[in-house]
């Protein structure tokens, strides 16, 4: 809403000041504002309509059903104020959710690491790096349903490649989609791998973003290449090492799809159930849309103290600039 | 004014960039138009068609427009398209506008459609929702026009398959009836007549029964290295037949900590845990014993009549029925079987045809005929199943074996009959860890005993709330 008074503010200091100097002035200029006034409420129109429409008005009807006993099938519903926060509290079924989506984080120091090393390989102007970029990428943007197949395939306990391979070593390989724990695993690894390419992308264009000057300055110095790393490198990419750090942990904490294609009902004792996949459960399997929106609203608060700490964490270690 | 124009322009523009998603999608939607194979498209396509249809014949009486919902694979829905077609034959003032929604999606689609309002005239309603729906009011009460219609004579269908259709307020079984059986699942067994052969084991006939015992010596003969005797037995069929059941007769206790219950279940895991005439839990993951039968891997299999179809296709060795083991203990046998209905949605605004249109398609013969000779299902209607069905000079010889479960020793399914299905998740979230011999049953159904009763208790009270 800021952004839309900002220029009618603007219009009035600049009437005022326009007053001194003669009537013919303050119309011409006051139609001319105008007209500025109303293109910038039309360039505003489409991100403030999305942002009413997909987000402003969904939130304020979720604060509203997760107080009531809403049932997709009922008509009426009834206010039962903060009953369903105390219900899903008490829900043990919860609890390991929010367990199993903490255990979801795993995968973001390997890929960003990983992801780090294969920008670097990429930096350096060596022959064909640019078939390697597409197929970093690849698994980035392929479709999430056709690599699960894959997948199933692959980590199939009997005749999956995998366990194939670990079977040449001797390893006896373990139960990848019947056992939870492995499940989680293999997502885990999973998760990993897709996004090991995105990740290495966002390094490399930061990478590029370093002034070649500081290496030079530095190699003058007398500093070697692993010092040049460590003091400008990784200094110089702290930001959008904390961009990364944000998104991916609240995208890992969103972790959905690949429980419902990997699992029936969250696998053997819930045991890879995530929070989303819990409160889809109940909305759509179970018809409890109060106490889902509840559910949504509680792990929405979750998500958003733990991007807040990151802000808080990151005047610590994150280069601003001069 | 041409700033102004520009502006506009632009906005619009910047609208597209951001609708662009949704453009994209629509794009796809329209080139798949053409490949009839794809869900979405058959309902994209369907939808012209009727559209078109509706807007050729404005000239006669005024036409009114059905809205069906259904989900199924392609042969189901070229078969209902044609019933369809049929329908608006024989009706013609009626043109309906037939959606496909894929099967994972549908009762999703559907609640969603219920809450906002714009549920189909009719459409598929799957057993487990028969009484959510019913005792919420969104499904329309078929009695009156059961008895008053001349499509079909309702005492040749399945008095099993018409009866789960019927909610009192309370249960299932009899009261008003809200659905038609679209089509009727027997759980049988099949078995590999070569192995068996091989292995020297008579079959069991009607005359001499097999118990468990039976069922377990046979299996044991029937394993050798790659191939195993059974896959796990239907879970309903050993505890029910054994005088049990997971909840009480109320429906509002649960009663799997009773000793006859824990020694079906015990018996169930011990196929797999203790004789190894079952595959391992990571063999079943790796390879389903579906699958394994189909490879001639496997001795026998619980399997129902909607599999005739691969049967027929893939095995290429002798298979057939047999009824479901009895058990020692009581003599009796049980099994459950399952059904899709069809309903119709009381705001419809043309209820008389929505009604005819289901009746229709549930008992039409020509489908009915389609749907046995394509091995989908075995007929809903009595002469039929018991007259040309019996008669098909087709596997299984034993047409009885799926026959007998409609007829008599058929049920359905506990989970099937309460409010909603959340302590059924409960109860099997952990019974991999008894079918692996990691526990024992009667430690298993004692640990789970609480919180499987508090979860049917919300059920309970969900289900109470709307009276």
């Amino acid at each position: 809403m800021l952004a839309l008074w900002h220029p009618d503010d603007m219009c009035l200091r600049k009437k005022a000041a326009g007053y001194e100097k003669g009537m013919v002035i303050i119309m011409a200029k006051n139609s001319l504002k105008r007209k500025e006034r109303r293109a910038g409420l039309l360039f505003v129109m489409p991100a403030m309509v999305q942002f009413v429409c997909f987000f402003l008005l969904p939130l304020c009807l979720c604060i509203f059903a997760s107080m009531t006993d809403w049932n997709v099938l009922v008509k009426n519903k009834n206010f039962i104020g903060l009953q369903n926060v105390v219900e899903l509290f008490r829900d043990s079924k919860f609890w390991i959710a929010v367990r199993n989506t903490v255990y979801m984080l795993l995968p973001i120091p390997f890929y960003m690491v990983l992801g780090l090393l294969f920008a670097l390989a990429c930096h350096k102007e060596i022959k064909g790096n640019k078939v390697f970029r597409v197929l970093y990428y690849l698994p980035y943007v392929s479709s999430i349903v056709a690599l699960v197949l894959l997948w199933k395939w692959l980590f199939n306990s009997e005749f999956g490649l995998i366990n194939q391979a670990l079977g040449l070593f001797g390893i006896e390989g373990p139960n990848w989609l019947g056992d939870p724990v492995w499940t989680k695993r293999m997502i885990v690894i999973m998760i990993a791998w897709k996004m090991i390419g995105i990740t290495s992308i966002y390094f490399l264009a930061a990478l590029k973003n370093v002034p070649p000057v500081y290496y030079e300055a530095a190699t003058i110095d007398g500093a070697g290449s692993v010092t040049q790393f460590f003091k400008i490198t990784v200094p110089m990419i702290t930001p959008i090492i904390f961009y990364l750090l944000c998104v991916n942990i609240i995208g890992s904490l969103q972790t959905f799809i690949e429980v419902d294609l990997f699992t029936t009902d969250g696998g053997r004792n819930y045991g890879v159930a995530t929070v989303i996949y819990y409160i889809w459960q109940k909305a759509f399997n179970y018809s409890q849309m109060g106490y889902a929106c509840a559910a949504a609203l509680v792990f929405g608060v979750m998500i958003l103290l733990v991007t807040l700490l990151q802000f808080k964490l990151s005047d610590k270690w994150v280069y601003e600039g001069e | 004014m041409k700033k102004e124009i520009a502006t506009l322009l632009i906005t619009a523009m910047g609208a597209l960039a951001l609708t662009g998603c949704g453009n994209k999608t629509d794009d796809n939607v329209q080139t798949n138009t053409q490949n009839t194979e794809a869900d979405d498209a058959q309902t994209q396509s369907q939808k012209t068609e009727s559209n078109e249809a509706g807007n050729d014949d404005t000239s006669g009486e005024e036409k009114v427009e059905l809205t069906f919902m259904g989900w199924g694979n392609d042969s189901e829905v070229a078969t209902f398209r044609a019933m369809i077609d049929a329908y608006e034959e024989k009706y013609p003032n009626v043109s309906v506008d037939y959606v496909v929604v894929a099967n994972s999606d549908y009762d999703t689609k559907m609640q969603n459609m219920i809450a906002a309002g714009e549920q189909p005239d009719a459409f598929y309603c799957g057993i487990d929702y028969v009484m959510k729906y019913a005792a919420t009011g969104n499904l329309y009460d078929l009695s009156s026009y059961v008895e008053n219609n001349d499509l079909f004579d309702v005492d040749n269908v399945w008095e099993n398959a018409i009866n789960i259709y019927r909610y009192n307020g309370t249960g299932l079984g009899d009261g008003p009836l809200y659905a038609l059986p679209k089509d009727v699942s027997a759980f049988s067994v099949v078995y590999n007549k070569d192995l068996f052969d091989a292995a020297g084991v008579t079959p069991p006939s009607e005359d001499d029964p097999w118990d468990w015992n039976d069922y377990l010596e046979a299996a044991q003969k029937l394993t050798d290295g790659e191939v195993y005797g059974t896959s796990m037995y239907s879970m309903e069929s050993a505890v029910w037949s054994n005088g049990a059941d997971w909840l009480d007769a109320s429906l509002t206790q649960v009663a799997f900590t009773d000793p006859k219950f824990v020694e079906a279940f015990q018996f169930v895991a011990d196929l797999r845990s203790k004789y190894h005439v079952a595959p391992s839990s990571s063999e079943e993951t790796s390879l389903s014993s579906y699958d394994r039968f189909m490879q001639g891997r496997l001795g026998m299999m619980g399997v129902g009549s909607w599999a005739t179809a691969d049967l027929w296709n893939q095995c290429q060795f002798e298979w057939d029925l047999m009824d479901w083991p009895v058990s020692p203990n009581t003599g009796e046998k049980a099994v459950w079987f399952g059904s899709a209905g069809l309903a119709v949605s009381p705001e419809s605004e043309h209820l008389e045809e929505a009604c005819n249109l289901i009746a229709f398609l549930a008992f039409n013969e020509d489908a009915q005929r389609t749907s046995y000779t394509t091995g989908m299902s075995v007929p809903t209607l009595k002469d039929m199943a018991y007259g040309e069905y019996a008669e098909m000079d087709k596997a299984p010889v034993n047409k009885k074996g799926f026959l007998n479960v409609l007829e008599d020793y058929g049920r359905l399914a506990t989970q099937s009959r309460t409010f909603n299905q959340e302590w059924w998740s409960e109860f099997n979230s952990g019974v991999e860890a008894v079918f692996n011999g990691e526990m024992s049953a009667q430690e298993y159904c004692d640990s789970v005993a609480d919180s499987v009763q508090a979860l049917l208790d919300k059920s309970v009270e969900q289900q109470k709330a709307l009276n």
